[in-house]
């Protein structure tokens, strides 16, 4: 993704910063009912940021991706996208995203070729060039018969590859990723860590739920700690050792 | 876009085995269904045509006869099937296609399958129509019940939904993908029953018959269009594959098997007909004790005198230069003519009333108006029956008045024993028939179509106002 791809600074202010935020909630609130799954947060990722969002179930990691998504509709507060209210404009804020759910789902009838040229197809405006799509499976680490294989036994890995391609094909400035490392083998999980870390080098902005503390402290550069709909902490993790930040969430999660 | 997602649709349903196999299947049955559709309606056709033949040599051989006895003789005459009657059968298990034509009566048609069947036969007749109206919609349901709730279940929607293709276009496509796999099937059925109306065509009505075809096309190709809407749109609202499979197997089963089947019930409970025993003895009193039940048939005998007399200028029926039975037999058939028109003309209406009935059930099922415009179409409704049992009727009472003419003419009071030449019968001309043109059929079809039309912009609403998709 090259840099001349992102998008217009919303005013001349942000232009002239190096670095131009992507994901932006402002008082972002979702009521079900009684209840508050996500209260006034306020959160701003700029490119080249990978954000791990911790928290135990139910703190409001997913509920904050699917607000991005539009998947739900706030009860108070703006989510923006690349500058674009997602309220407003869903379709325009999705051409921006990429979202990779906890296990990435595909055709089963399809092969990894197929499913890449069917997703990213989608949304294209000019039809995708075959070539292209192959280097992007190889890029993700697939092997040349996995692509043209049919995806019915893939493992979580390589469906997790899958969908990262989807996100490249796409040139996706914007990555929502709902846990997806969990359940994922040390080796494949550290090799989806390395392709997050590719994309945020050029140019991405990575906003990742996960339980994974060692993993946010590895790939992630800022931190953030949910606890029953609020953001309680954040820092960057350069400023912090994995034992500390291990030390940080328990304390918090302590009641 | 909307191609790149039929494309995909297609893709999948044909590496799926299922769809391969259900549509060679399909095929299979259809062409086993038209084929001997096609055999059946030629050989019924020549049978008929030969017994016909037959008939009309027994008549012009039967002799020097007295013309009364010629007429109590009779004939039978059969309705010719139009070419297309071999993808539908309509009424004709039930109505019969032959009638006796005989002095004094109108008689009911006769040679009625149904009759001698158990009512499960009603499902048995094995015609394109029933390949149509019950197993292609099966396929439709097959294929298309998982369309969303599938993606919904693996939770490909989700990822959809988040790249944010609008429903109505994801909508369109998969109607578009899972409709030119259908096509696989159903452009070689028409060019099959092409085939088949070209082969059974026995020439004259080409293109009155070609017309029929097309809108018999049209129609069905429409019907599957709204249930193919209807069943992407129960998928796309359903929580799971499940719950859209058992709606729609529900609604498949309440429209193909219950609702022909209940509501013709119902049109028979609203609209009742007589019994055939009621309905002959109701006929005879009416012509023993007049219409009014004030005009009984002696009384109209002595009338008939009456009046011969005073036109004859005679006093007696001795001195009538003509025969005075052959008067009273042609009056009396005459009064006969007038009841049966009577009752033969409320029984129909009442037949109509029920079709109505029917078409309108159609709202509720929308198979209903798609049967009736079916028969209509393929010319095998109750409307193009009584077409054919009014000309037969009217053949019966031209060759009855004839031959009472003759007897009449050429005769005094009470000559019964005399007989007429030999080469008399073959005088009165045989009995044709043309059955009546697309435009008198589609005249009874009036609320079949509207009601098709409803269905049609219902559908077309729902594509276009497709709902959100709920995703979370």
């Amino acid at each position: 993704m090259s840099p001349s791809a992102s998008p217009v600074a919303p005013d001349a202010a942000h232009a002239a910063r190096p670095i131009s935020p992507r994901l932006v909630a402002r008082g972002l609130t979702k009521h079900y009912g009684e209840g508050t799954a996500l209260d006034a947060l306020d959160l701003t990722i700029a490119t080249g940021e990978v954000y791990c969002l911790l928290g135990a179930n139910g703190a409001g990691k997913s509920t904050t991706i699917n607000l991005f998504l539009k998947f739900v509709a706030p009860s108070a507060g703006v989510a923006e996208v690349c500058g674009i209210d997602v309220t407003r404009d869903p379709l325009g804020a999705k051409k921006h995203l990429a979202y990779i759910p906890e296990t990435v789902m595909l055709y089963k009838q399809l092969t990894a070729l197929e499913n890449l040229e069917y997703f990213a197809g989608l949304a294209a405006a000019a039809p995708l060039s075959r070539d292209a799509l192959v280097s992007h499976l190889r890029e993700v680490g697939l092997r040349d018969q996995e692509i043209r294989q049919r995806v019915g036994g893939f493992s979580k890995g390589m469906r997790q590859k899958v969908g990262i391609a989807i996100a490249v094909a796409r040139q996706a400035d914007v990555l929502l990723l709902d846990e997806p490392t969990s359940g994922l083998d040390p080796k494949a999980s550290n090799e989806f860590s390395a392709l997050i870390g590719q994309l945020r080098d050029r140019g991405a902005a990575v906003l990742m739920a996960t339980h994974d503390l060692f993993r946010a402290k590895e790939s992630g550069t800022r931190v953030g700690i949910m606890k029953r709909g609020r953001l309680v902490a954040q820092m960057a993790t350069a400023d912090i050792g994995h034992a500390d930040l291990e030390q940080l969430y328990l304390t918090h999660m302590h009641d | 876009m909307i191609a790149h997602i039929a494309r995909k649709e297609r893709t999948e349903m044909w590496r799926d085995g299922r769809f391969r196999v259900a549509s060679v299947a399909l095929l299979l049955l259809l062409m086993v269904a038209l084929l001997t559709g096609l055999t059946a309606s030629r050989s019924t056709a020549q049978d008929h045509e030969s017994a016909q033949n037959a008939m009309r040599g027994f008549w012009v051989n039967q002799g020097a006869k007295n013309p009364h006895s010629a007429a109590h003789y009779g004939l039978w005459v059969f309705k010719p099937s139009l070419p297309l009657s071999f993808a539908d059968h309509g009424v004709d298990a039930y109505t019969g296609v032959t009638t006796w034509l005989e002095a004094h009566k109108q008689n009911e048609f006769t040679r009625r399958p149904a009759m001698d069947r158990p009512n499960v036969a009603r499902f048995g007749e094995w015609t394109a129509a029933a390949v149509l109206q019950l197993l292609v919609p099966l396929l439709i349901v097959m294929l298309a019940f998982p369309a969303f709730a599938g993606e919904r279940d693996t939770g490909t929607l989700r990822q959809l939904a988040a790249i944010g293709v609008p429903v109505r276009t994801l909508m369109l496509g998969k109607a578009a993908g899972i409709a030119s796999a259908l096509a696989v099937v159903l452009i070689p059925a028409t060019l099959l029953g092409v085939a088949t109306l070209w082969l059974g065509a026995n020439g004259g009505r080409g293109v009155d018959d070609l017309m029929r075809f097309a809108m018999l096309s049209v129609t069905y190709l429409l019907y599957f269009a709204v249930l193919l809407v209807l069943a992407l749109v129960v998928s796309a609202r359903s929580r799971n594959v499940r719950t859209a499979l058992v709606l729609l197997l529900g609604f498949w089963t309440l429209n193909s098997l219950v609702a022909p089947r209940a509501v013709a019930d119902l049109a028979r409970q609203v609209y009742p007909t007589p019994s055939a025993v009621a309905f002959q003895a109701a006929m005879q009193k009416d012509i023993e004790q007049g219409l009014d039940g004030h005009n009984p048939a002696d009384a109209r005998r002595k009338a008939v005198e009456a009046q011969a007399l005073r036109e004859y200028r005679t006093v007696s029926l001795e001195a009538l230069p003509v025969n005075f039975d052959a008067i009273a037999m042609q009056a009396s058939e005459e009064y006969a003519n007038t009841v049966f028109d009577h009752h033969f003309g409320a029984l129909y209406d009442r037949y109509r009333a029920q079709n109505t009935l029917t078409q309108w059930a159609g709202l509720v099922s929308p198979l209903l108006a798609v049967r009736s415009l079916s028969m209509g179409l393929a010319g095998t409704d109750v409307e193009q029956h009584r077409h054919f049992a009014v000309q037969a009727e009217l053949y019966r009472r031209g060759l009855i008045k004839w031959s009472n003419d003759y007897f009449r003419d050429n005769t005094r009071t009470g000559e019964w024993d005399w007989k007429a030449p030999p080469e008399l019968w073959a005088k009165y001309p045989p009995f044709t028939y043309e059955a009546p043109l697309l435009g008198h059929a589609l005249g009874a079809q009036r609320t079949a179509m509207l009601v098709l039309g409803v269905w049609l912009l219902l559908s077309l609403g729902l594509l276009v106002r497709a709902p959100a998709l709920p995703v979370v």
